[in-house]
């Protein structure tokens, strides 16, 4: 009886190509969008949690604050030095505390040449950006005084300079420098912004201030990274921050700071919410589209039932029941929303992994959306064809069968 | 008794916006033997249709009863009503009324998909109606590819595949030339032979005379219930 119903559905609809076609293009549109969306929504939670757990939690940033020349940011004040990051960790809650200089220099292997991103800090990163060492060993507190020329290597350097040979033990050479590979860092992948985290090379600062940029003040950092201890408030542990530095910095009551204190994890979680509203945000505009796809099923059911008024008619007076004409109109806007959805996911699947692969993201497929998406198909089958059906069952047979 | 059908007192009324009540059948009584070949005739508006909506079941009296099969059908249901149209009923129309979009084998085992059979069934008892009807080799065309008389064949298999007791047929002749209405009454002659009992209603004198009995009604009552030939006679 149920083939024999889905049988009569699909000839209705098929004595009407164009418009059970462009019926269902409306549900395909809709339900291809939500998933779409959805997919895009959770790329963004996916690459925003990576790279906060690439970054590591409980994070505070210093950096010298940005020296304002009529209303325009013209340069930072050199005012962060490595003492100031190492007296942090005297506070109350601070676990490690790590310098950055940042320089770019050209490294040479053999023949091999790569641009290399250079950070010079402490042993303390590896436990703040929750580093990995894959082979290898980390320089020490040690090699930082002395300004050993010891590094570690990121796996992207690694792989630009030495292709698929081991670089732990070998000798680069940077500005005519040689520096030992003592390390190779462990892959993290993209940060939030795109970036490559994997093409770095790490080393004490003080090799970088001495070896590299040959400065008179060995001491200047860019910025430095506080990690303060998990069940610490980290507000206040930024103000402890903020009040030690400007003790040390001699700034006097009513002056302004010559740095700032970035509350990076406070930070992370206002990009997390903004995503995730994002996320729900599209999602509920993509929704839009099938509830339009879904009045397309329910106005095109109207019209098919005035349409064969007659038939209705005829189908009564032969013996149909009630229940025959109903479920015969509700299964053709099943079907059309059923078809649809199975093309709409078919192609939103499809699209999102097309588009994660050129935009070299990994778009997840989870199983929700897809069932989600089957669900509200029948919902909405159900739903757009139930005042339609139920006007045809309630024809009156003599009038249906005197109709035109 | 040998009645299949059986009306008494029946009264239809329709009522109109302003709740102004119109009479169209008033207090008609008739019984009708298996095997009976009846044709209903009147003026134009005398209530012959409505007469035959409620006979066919498509309608329920105002008032009276109608035992049809020996059963009372004034008060049942919609879903009850088509059940008994579906076993009981064949119909054939004046505008034949087939689904343009199906077959004809799918237009004639149409009232078997409502009786709950299976494909082969159906398949196979529309073929048995479509030769007896002499449309072999047409069963997979379309109604429009058809002439009207061929039509009306369909229509007269499609009321005979569930095997009713009664056929029902309002002006069956009324949009075929003369030619093919005798065709499609000598038809109807012949199921009446076979035991078919037929109701049919027509304004049409030659068309009446195939019948045995006539019943003519004028403004909603019975004015004539007797012999055809008897009543043509008297008229001419
Ligand atoms: N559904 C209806 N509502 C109101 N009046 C109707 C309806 N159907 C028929 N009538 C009226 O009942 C009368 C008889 O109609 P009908 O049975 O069709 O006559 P006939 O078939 O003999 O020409 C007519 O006056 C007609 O206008
Ligand atoms: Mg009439």
């Amino acid at each position: 009886m149920i083939w024999l119903i889905i049988k009569e559905a699909w000839l209705s609809l098929s004595s009407h190509k164009l418009r059970s076609f462009l019926t269902t293009l409306g549900i395909i549109i809709g339900v291809s969008a939500v998933v779409m969306m959805v997919a895009a929504g959770q790329t963004v939670s996916l690459v925003i949690n990576n790279s906060f757990a690439s970054m590591g939690g409980n994070l505070l940033m210093i950096h010298p604050s940005f020296v304002v020349t009529s209303g325009i940011k013209s340069g930072q004040r050199p005012s962060i030095t490595a003492a100031d990051v190492e007296a942090t960790k005297t506070l109350r809650g601070v676990e490690a505390a790590a310098p950055i200089v940042r320089a770019t220099a050209q490294g040479v292997y053999g023949a091999n040449n790569w641009a290399v991103s250079i950070r010079g800090t402490t042993p303390d990163l590896i436990t703040v950006n929750k580093w990995e060492i894959e082979r290898g060993e980390p320089f020490t507190e040690k090699d930082v005084k002395s300004a050993s020329p010891y590094v570690l290597i990121g796996s992207t350097t690694a792989n630009e300079l030495f292709g698929f040979a081991d670089p732990v033990g070998q000798t680069i050479r940077i500005k005519n420098v040689p520096f030992k590979v003592v390390g190779l860092l462990a892959s993290k992948g993209q940060d939030l912004m795109g970036n490559d985290q994997d093409d770095v090379i790490l080393m004490p600062y003080t090799t970088v201030r001495q070896r590299i940029q040959g400065s008179r003040i060995p001491d200047r950092v860019h910025f430095g990274y506080i990690k303060v201890a998990d069940d610490e408030d980290l507000e206040a542990a930024a103000n402890r921050v903020k009040m030690l530095l400007r003790s040390r910095h001699n700034i006097k009551e009513g002056h302004d700071d010559d740095f700032e204190v970035m509350n990076m994890t406070a930070m992370v979680n206002t990009i997390k919410t903004v995503g995730l509203v994002l996320s729900i945000l599209l999602a509920a505009i993509a929704s839009i589209s099938l509830i339009v796809g879904s009045i397309g099923i329910m106005n095109m059911m109207l019209v098919s039932v005035t349409e064969r008024t007659r038939e209705i008619g005829i189908r009564k007076a032969l013996g149909a029941e009630n229940r025959w004409i109903m479920l015969q109109f509700l299964t053709e806007s099943i079907m059309i929303s059923f078809m649809g959805s199975i093309l709409g996911l078919f192609i939103g699947i499809t699209t999102s992994q097309i588009v994660g692969y050129i935009m070299e993201y990994k778009v997840p497929i989870s199983i929700w959306p897809i069932i989600l998406s089957f669900s509200v198909a029948v919902i909405v089958g159900v739903l757009s064809g139930i005042i339609p059906a139920y006007k045809a069952m309630k024809l009156d047979p003599i009038e249906a069968l005197r109709y035109q | 008794m040998g009645n299949v059908i059986d009306i008494s007192r029946l009264y239809k009324s329709y009522f109109m916006d302003g709740g102004l009540e119109q009479k169209v059948l008033k207090d008609v009584n008739f019984s009708v033997q298996k095997g009976e070949f009846v044709a209903i005739m009147g003026p134009s508006g005398s209530g012959k249709s409505t007469l035959m909506n409620i006979l066919g079941c498509l309608d329920r009296p105002t008032e009276g009863s109608y035992v049809l099969d020996g059963k009372e059908v004034s008060g049942l249901n919609d879903n009850q009503l088509a059940a008994v149209r579906n076993s009981k009923i064949g119909f054939v129309f004046q505008n034949f009324n087939l689904l343009m979009r199906r077959s004809i084998a799918d237009n004639v085992s149409l009232p078997l998909i409502y009786a709950g059979k299976n494909d082969a069934y159906r398949r196979e008892r529309a073929m048995v109606y479509i030769r007896k009807m002499n449309l072999d080799g047409y069963e997979d065309r379309m109604p429009n590819q058809l002439s009207g008389g061929m039509q009306q064949r369909v229509a007269i298999a499609r009321a005979l595949v569930n095997e009713p007791q009664i056929i029902f047929a309002d002006e069956p002749t009324g949009n075929l030339d003369s030619k093919t209405s005798d065709e499609i009454m000598t038809l109807f002659t012949e199921l009446n032979k076979d035991g078919k009992t037929i109701v049919l209603v027509t304004h049409e004198p030659d068309v009446a005379m195939y019948a045995d009995r006539l019943i003519r009604i004028s403004d909603g009552q019975k004015e004539y219930d007797g012999s055809v030939r008897a009543y043509m006679e008297r008229t001419s």
